[in-house]
């Protein structure tokens, strides 16, 4: 665990999490270019907020800077709507943006659950995506949605039974 | 008898408190219909875990491209205590030096070879420890 803002710096978060934050973003909205954006942005209120950091759950303090930035972009873009909202994403799964073969191989193999994913209500895809794809415990999501640990118990459940309805 | 609803997902995650547990266990022993919810949820579950995590360049991350310097080659006795004394003349350096980055022991025992940065902010010194932790000096 972090004990202090001295023990860990926005490179270690970069190197530790980036890739996590990045496929929380993708998987959220199913679009790579957004997900790049999220990551950058989430970096640098680590940057600004480690100073203040105080002891507790490092998890938690993180995601919770990840789901702010992720919902303050999703707000900037209702407020100046020249690119899909979430919600309005291109529901193909594929990318915007050339990407190695490899990538979009695996985006392929992954369309149908990543489009079921997409057909959710915001509330209980995130609690699926921290749950399943970052693997947070229901404690730490809790502490990054900001909401009572039952709560996350019922999205993620009524989350995973409307995935279960539309993957047939 | 009440269905066990979401402490079926909360059993998959291990999350449930010790009664919970409890609970569950002696309910799906005689409730077809909860094992068949159970299985249900636990394939909708496999189908998110098993979504390729994607990978991110270093440079979207804001990193620098890195190098991995290969594995040190095997080294004669002398030319190891050369290096053993370097690294102790570096590692003195490194602490007295006033704005010295300090590196962590991970850094030169990463068994896949240490790694060097391009970052402009990764200091002679640190290049210097790498090389001397990969004999790579020596050549």
């Amino acid at each position: 665990m972090v004990e202090t803002a001295s023990d860990i710096t926005w490179e270690d978060v970069a190197r530790v999490y980036g890739r996590k934050i990045y496929n929380f973003a993708y998987r959220l909205t199913g679009n790579p270019d957004d997900a790049h954006d999220l990551v950058q942005e989430v970096l640098l209120r680590v940057r600004r907020g480690l100073p203040s950091y105080r002891p507790g759950s490092f998890e938690g303090w993180l995601w919770r800077i990840t789901r702010n930035a992720f919902l303050d972009d999703v707000r900037r873009r209702k407020r100046r709507p020249t690119t899909a909202l979430p919600d309005e994403l291109d529901r193909t799964g594929l990318v915007s943006s050339p990407a190695p073969d490899e990538v979009l191989a695996s985006i392929r193999l992954g369309e149908d659950v990543q489009k079921a994913l997409l057909d959710l209500p915001y509330e209980f895809r995130e609690a699926v995506v921290l749950c399943d794809i970052v693997g947070l415990s229901y404690d730490e999501i809790a502490r990054a949605v900001e909401a009572p640990i039952g709560t996350v118990r019922s999205r993620i459940h009524r989350g995973r039974r409307m995935l279960r309805e539309r993957l047939g | 008898m009440s269905h066990l609803g979401e402490l079926l997902s909360a059993h998959l995650d291990g999350e449930l408190s010790p009664a919970e547990r409890r609970r569950v266990a002696d309910h799906l022993e005689d409730c077809d219909r909860c094992r068949e919810e159970l299985d249900e949820l636990a394939s909708a579950r496999s189908a998110v875990r098993s979504l390729p995590m994607v990978e991110v360049p270093a440079s979207v991350l804001g990193l620098p491209d890195e190098v991995v310097v290969p594995l040190p080659r095997r080294k004669s006795f002398w030319v190891g205590a050369a290096a053993a004394a370097a690294a102790v003349f570096i590692v003195v350096a490194s602490i007295l030096a006033p704005d010295g980055t300090a590196l962590t022991p991970q850094d030169l025992s990463d068994p896949f070879g240490a790694r060097v940065s391009l970052d402009p902010g990764f200091t002679p010194t640190k290049v210097a420890q790498v090389r001397v932790a990969t004999g790579d000096f020596a050549e």
